[in-house]
């Protein structure tokens, strides 16, 4: 079994996830999952890869501390919460969340209230690279 | 020693990841932010946040103590 929170280079199998979600509790009605995919077009520029840095301890202290916090406020059966570093291309994934709660507005709820949390609290930074060079992402809503 | 990192557009900015700042009895944050910020004052126009021993601080006069891991970091852009 995998860490429900983990920061790794390689790809992610979303059905893996959802596998395990569902393996820890048979009274979840409801899974609410969000995927984060990297865009081959940003701000009116191509982007031909995207570099993630982190601060790598403090971010996985403040994703479990965000898990924990998900899994108080919406009474969930459980969470996880997989980011991707390194440098990846177009269409490639870069995060997943997935909220299992016995009912659906529980998962759901929780799962858009886990990823704008991330944005906020979670230690992490993106560089697009584009033909007119590199630039780090200015976080937006 | 105090241990001090940077991530990101500030460590593209420092031209550095990790340095090291030597500890003084009652040595403030704000000291470890003039001691920087005076010679790199690009990489510290875009700190918005702070943190020692890997949890966020908000209280610039608190006292550091040696051996303590601080970093200076631009907004996050996860996700």
């Amino acid at each position: 079994m995998s860490k429900a929170v983990r920061i790794q280079a390689e790809d992610f199998s979303q059905d893996d996830e959802i596998k395990e979600l569902k393996g820890s509790s048979k009274r979840m009605g409801g899974i609410g999952t969000f995927l984060g995919c990297a865009r081959d077009f940003s701000e009116g520029r191509d982007v031909s890869e995207i570099s993630f840095d982190a601060y790598g301890s403090m971010a996985l202290l403040e994703m479990n501390k965000l898990r924990s916090d998900a899994i108080a406020k919406f009474g969930l059966l459980d969470a996880r919460i997989i980011h991707r570093i390194g440098t990846v291309n177009g269409g490639d994934n870069i995060v997943f969340i997935a909220a299992g709660a016995e009912h659906r507005v529980a998962a759901m709820e929780a799962c858009r209230w886990m990823i704008d949390e991330l944005k906020q609290r979670v230690p992490i930074w993106k560089k697009e690279t584009t033909p007119e060079g590199e630039s780090w992402v200015v976080p937006h809503p | 020693m105090i241990k001090v990192l940077f991530f990101g557009p500030i460590a593209d900015r420092m031209q550095m990841r990790e340095t090291q700042l030597e500890f003084t009895r009652g040595m403030t944050m704000q000291d470890a932010i003039a001691h920087f910020s005076v010679q790199h004052p690009s990489a510290f126009s875009i700190v918005a946040f702070i943190a020692v021993n890997q949890t966020q601080i908000h209280d610039k006069q608190m006292v550091l103590h040696d051996n303590d891991e601080i970093a200076f970091m631009a907004k996050y852009a996860g996700g």
